[in-house]
Formats: structure tokens, sequence, C-alpha cells
């Protein structure tokens, strides 16, 4: 390595508490080592923070996902965040895989918060230079932020799994709600294969009343995309009614599978062939407990969690962040 | 009195409620949940368009994090739903004092994240054969983040118009703020308390556990008349754990009243009184406004032989199994009435000062 690019500033990459596995997934990606920190509770609770190696003069990406006990990460973020800034890093990006309070970006009762814009003031009071997040519940929030944030898809990835795992051209892909329709478009449009909608009426958050499917799945493989999976009582309902529709099998294909509450449960005892999901949030211990009655025809069945892993897309991210390149090109394109 | 709103967070219901009932008025309804995904939901019930709105969370309790940022949706919710003033009360300031605090390396880790250290890659750089990576020697201090700013920021950055806080570890943390902080003293409380519940205290020395609470302790003792106590930790190594002690005064044969702000694992407390009865204390009693008590510490009050008895403000909610585990040597001090006068000044613009006389009462 020449005399002047050991005096280029290099990447750092700090993690938080919340996805560990991700964080060396993506260093092991960009060929570098995890950087030295020290993220741990106090016995009064606090969030305690030391870094340390030195990042003055560093391009310092932060990687912390919004899962877990959120809040407690989220601090870990903005304080990891905070010391990187006041010890003199050239840039701190924050790595965000799943943004949280994503869902709570309107003011759609008196007196409700904006919190992901909250966080959005949080994360730039904190001395975020940058924002790297993936698959945002609404783009718009985007637009909370008065510093570049990277909404990358997990799209790409997403195709990609269809394509090695169904018989593509028997699928119909179906959005689960009329919000989601422009995700799961484009995911059909690039497959080329038919698109279905249901339209719910939702009554209260998290509980779903009534669905109806718009289009037809008769002898397909119905593939739905959202962007989350959380408490998966839509995606659950969803399934039930396309079956019912006629479609042979139902997947499900998600970027942030959170899985909260029972969940896990519930999938193992539903009609859903598999729930995809990317590891923007840890999921392995989920893994291991979402499997479906084993049969005479299946005696070993594969659980029903299944992992796209998008750590090459972050990496990628990271890297032609750092090198100043364009990162348009992972918005199309596949890159592992 | 129109155009006021009270609401608390789940950190102090019990000081919220005596707040409010000292100014005659109910704490506003403000529903505070988790949704299953573990993010916190805030639905606040009460109008608070054109009020002025107090918003009543203390550090030091549970889990501290959610407590703020709970405060920080609260905040952000009436900002957006046109208050017209919002001010934060925090009567125990979270992250006020980690820049020294004591037990930053000794201290058990709940939860940690560590990179595997060696490698050839060090940062993206690759390092010569020969040279050693810099991670592993000590090439310099550890930079240990200090969020206190970053709090403060996050407080003004969410909406908050004004602050109310106690007894703040640095005066100078209220320099960290742009908007204006009301730091109340507990100070004249803890005169009274003296005055009325300490027998022979006209006898006693005033102590600070610590070079860094001189000046607080310095000021009880000349207003009372007392001579002063000095315990000095000397710590041997940087980040080390506190490993020598010595005290600085005559407390021979006298009793000894201590004076700090904070308890919370209550090592510089106890230890204290073990140099206060070495040097022939006949009875240790501290004074301290924030109880933080953090994991078992009230019950290694308890068992101490060296400290006779604790006397904590309500800043902090202490709660029925700490007294217990402390064998009853915690007593607590109200500090609800001088946070309601303060926010019945601030809300009628009358000056906040008067607060900080001893006898405003």
């Amino acid at each position: 390595m020449s005399e002047s690019s050991a005096m280029d500033n290099s990447i750092k990459l700090f993690a938080g508490n919340s996805h560990p596995e991700l964080a060396k997934q993506v260093a092991r990606r960009l060929g570098i080592a995890l950087s030295q920190v020290k993220v741990c509770k106090l016995p009064n609770q606090e969030t305690s923070v030391t870094l340390e190696e030195s990042v003055r003069d560093e391009d310092v990406f932060i990687l912390q996902s919004g899962c877990g006990e959120i809040n407690d990460h989220l601090m870990e973020l903005l304080i990891l965040i905070n010391a990187c800034k006041t010890a003199s890093a050239r840039r701190v990006t924050a790595v965000v895989p799943c943004f949280p309070y994503a869902r709570q970006d309107k003011k759609d009762k008196s007196r409700a918060p904006i919190t992901a814009k909250l966080v959005a003031n949080m994360l730039i009071v904190a001395g975020a230079d940058h924002v790297i997040t993936m698959d945002l519940h609404a783009s718009q929030i985007q637009g909370f932020f008065d510093i570049p944030v990277d909404n990358l898809y997990a799209e790409p990835a997403a195709i990609r799994w269809i394509r090695s795992n169904l018989d593509v051209a028997n699928c119909v892909i179906v959005s689960p709600d009329a919000g989601g329709a422009k995700r799961a478009t484009s995911i059909a449009d690039k497959l080329d294969v038919e698109f279905a909608l249901i339209h719910k009426e939702r009554k209260k958050a998290n509980e779903v009343s009534k669905m109806v499917l718009v289009g037809n799945v008769s002898g397909k493989i119905a593939v739905l995309v959202d962007d989350m999976a959380d408490t998966c009582g839509t995606l659950i309902m969803a399934a039930d009614t396309l079956l019912e529709s006629g479609a042979r099998k139902v997947y499900a294909l998600v970027t942030h599978g959170i899985f909260s509450g029972n969940a896990v449960e519930k999938l193992a005892k539903s009609r859903l062939e598999a729930v995809v999901a990317s590891n923007t949030i840890p999921h392995s211990e989920k893994q291991l407990e979402c499997f479906p009655d084993a049969t005479e025809d299946n005696p070993h069945p594969e659980s029903k969690i299944r992992t796209i892993d998008v750590s090459s897309v972050l990496a990628e991210a990271i890297r032609r962040t750092h090198n100043g390149e364009s990162v348009s090109f992972l918005f199309a394109n596949d890159v592992s | 009195m129109r155009a006021l709103a009270i609401l608390s967070g789940r950190s102090h219901p019990l000081l919220a409620e005596s707040i409010a009932d000292r100014l005659g008025v109910s704490v506003g309804e403000v529903r505070l949940m988790k949704f299953a995904n573990r993010e916190t939901s805030v639905e606040i019930k009460q109008d608070v368009r054109g009020k002025d709105v107090f918003i009543i969370q203390s550090g030091g309790v549970g889990n501290v994090n959610d407590h703020l940022i709970d405060m920080l949706i609260i905040i952000h919710a009436c900002k957006i739903a046109s208050a017209r003033r919002i001010v934060a009360v925090i009567p125990f300031f979270p992250y006020s004092r980690q820049a020294d605090i004591p037990y930053s390396t000794a201290s058990p880790v709940v939860s940690a994240i560590t990179a595997p250290m060696c490698g050839s890659m060090v940062g993206g750089r690759a390092i010569p054969p020969g040279e050693m990576a810099p991670t592993s020697r000590r090439v310099r201090e550890q930079w240990q983040a200090r969020p206190g700013t970053l709090v403060a920021n996050m407080l003004t950055a969410a909406g908050v118009d004004h602050i109310i806080t106690m007894d703040l570890h640095d005066a100078q943390f209220q320099g960290f703020f742009d908007i204006p902080v009301d730091n109340l003293l507990a100070q004249p409380l803890m005169l009274r308390y003296i005055r009325q519940c300490i027998p022979d205290y006209e006898n006693a020395v005033i102590v600070s556990p610590d070079s860094g609470g001189a000046k607080r302790a310095i000021v009880i003792a000349e207003r009372l008349g007392l001579d002063f106590g000095l315990v000095h930790k000397e710590r041997r190594a940087p980040g080390s754990p506190v490993n020598d002690t010595t005290f600085v005064g005559d407390v021979n044969g006298r009793p000894a009243i201590i004076i700090d702000d904070i308890v919370d694992t209550g090592t510089t407390l106890l230890q204290a009184a073990t140099v206060l009865r070495r040097q022939g204390a006949t009875r240790v009693v501290a004074l301290v406004t924030h109880a933080v008590l953090a994991g078992d510490t009230a019950a290694l009050i308890g068992s101490s032989t060296h400290l006779d008895e604790l006397i904590v403000s309500t800043s902090v909610p202490l709660p029925k199994e700490k007294i217990e585990a402390s064998r009853n040597k915690i007593r607590q001090f109200d500090v609800a009435y001088i946070f309601a006068e303060a926010i019945r000044r601030i809300h009628n613009g009358e000056s906040v000062s008067y607060l900080f006389e001893e006898h405003w009462r």
C-alpha cells in the first residue's frame, strides 16, 4: 500500500448491541475488522459507550437496527454517533437497516406524535452526517431529514430468491394492502408475472377485520410482498383469503421480519408455506422455533421463517458511500 | 389556573400527582404503551392547544432510556399539537453525571460487543509485517462518551422550551442548553431537615464524601455555622476503582453529616462512612438529593454498621422494598412543593430565584 493511501481516511465500522451478527457479516464483506467499542448498561440503567480506538478524521459508519429493545438500541446509536462526532470523526454515517418508529410517520389522530420525525431530528442533533437505511415504511420519511438518506431496497435480493426457489411462471405477486401496491407491482413487473391486491378494512391498529381479494390467484403460487412482518396477523389472514380463492401455495416475502408477540407460534400453525425475511433484524432464534407439524410426506419440515442475506447490499452501500461512488446502482442490481 | 397542563411519564407518577395536587389541578391523561414490537406509543388525551404544558419525568429509575424516549415523544406530540410552551420537569436529570462516573471500568458489563482485535487489517488499512496493530497496544486513552450534551440537544430538538431540574451534578450542565434551565436546590430543604430532625446537630461536622461535592457541603456548613470535613478518594490509575481514602478535618467524638447529590451504587457513601467511623465519628448520617440506589445498594446500606441513616429527597421514587431492604435506614423529605411552586411561578412569570433562599416558605 502506497504512502499516500495510508494518509487517506478509512472506513471505521462500529456496531451497537442490536444486531452483532449482521455487523460481523458486513465487516467481513468489507474486508475490515469491526472497530472496538464497549457499549453497555451501567447499574443505574444508563447506557455507557467507550470507543476503544481513535476515529479522528476517519469515515465512521455505525450499524444499529431498530429491533429488540428499540429505545435502548436507539439511545446506543445516538450516543455512539455523538461520541464519534465529538471524537473528531470526519463523517458519521448511521446505518440503520430497519428504521425505528418508521410506522409512526403521520399525525393520524389528535395530538399523535410523528415519532419518525422525532427520531430523524435526534439522529441529526446527535451528529449524523448521512443515513443509510433499507425499505423505509414510507419513503417520504427521507424528507424528515436535512441530511442525505440512502433508502436501499431489498427488492433485488427478493427477486433473486423468487427466481431461485419458486416456479416463477406460476407465481402471482400479491400486495396484502393498498399501501404496498407499488412495492408489489414493481416486483411483478420485473418478474413479468400477474399481480393481485388484498383490500382490508382495519378497525384498530394491529387488528384486521375483513379482506377482499382483487385479482386472480386460482391454481397459482401466491407471493405476498410487504415491507414488514410484525404480529403477522395480516399476512396469515391474507394467506387464508388467498387459499380460499384457489391459490395453491402462499409465501410471504418481507424486508423486516419483526415477528413480535406470539407471531412465531401463529406462523407455525398458519397455512403460509413460509415467510421469507431479510436479515435487517435478527431472527435466527425465532427461526428455530417456527416449524410446521411434521407429516408422513415431510417428516423433517423446514422452518417457516427463511432468510435473505442483505449484508452485501449494506456493505456495498458503505463502500460506495466511502469512495464517493453512486449508490443508485444498488437500487436495481443484485450485488451478492 | 387557566391554560396549564400537567402531564406525567411513567417514571414518577406519585410526584406528578403530588405536584398537581399542590397546584390544584389534576394530572392530564397520557396513555403510554409499548407496541408488540417494543416501540413506545403515546396518546395524549388532554387538550394542550395554547397551554403551558409541564411534563414530569425523572431519571434514575427503571429503564432510563425508555423514560427518556417517552418524554421526548410526549414533548414532540405536545409541540405539534400547538402547545404554547413546553416545560420539561426533570427532578433527577439522566445522563448528567456520566463523565466522571466512578464505576466505568469496574462495573459488571450487562452487555458488550467486542470485535476480534487481531488480524492483518485494521480500519481498512493493511498493517505492515512487524508493526503491531494500533489496537493491540494502548496508543491512546479510551474515548468515553459523554451524553450530557446529547441529551440536552435532544430535549431542545424535540421542542422543549424550558427545563426545571434539581441539584444538577455539575452546575455547568446548565450551559449545555440554549434554553432556560432552572436548577432548583434541595439545599434549603436539607438545612431545614438538619435543624428540625437531627438532634445535636450543633455539634456535628458537615462532610463531603468527595472533592467534587466540597462546594455543596461547604455552603451548608456555613449556613449552619458548623465545621467542615472532606473525604478524599485517591485514584491510583485512571479509571481504576476507588482504592484509597483519606479524611481531612476533625470528626473525633462528634456526629458527622454527609452531604451529596447522588447515591447510586453507594460505594462512595459507604466508604466515606467507614472512614468517618475510623476517625472517631459517633454517628454518621447522610443527606443526599437523588436516591438512584441501583441494584442491591439499599441492602448494602441496611447492612452497613457505619452509616446510621440516609435521608433522600423524593426526586426519584423510592419503592417500599428498598426502604425495607435498608432496614428502614432510608427516610425521605418531600420536594413536590418546591417543584409545584416553581411551576406556578414560571407559569405566572414570577421570579424563581426566591426559591433558592432558605426560609422561603
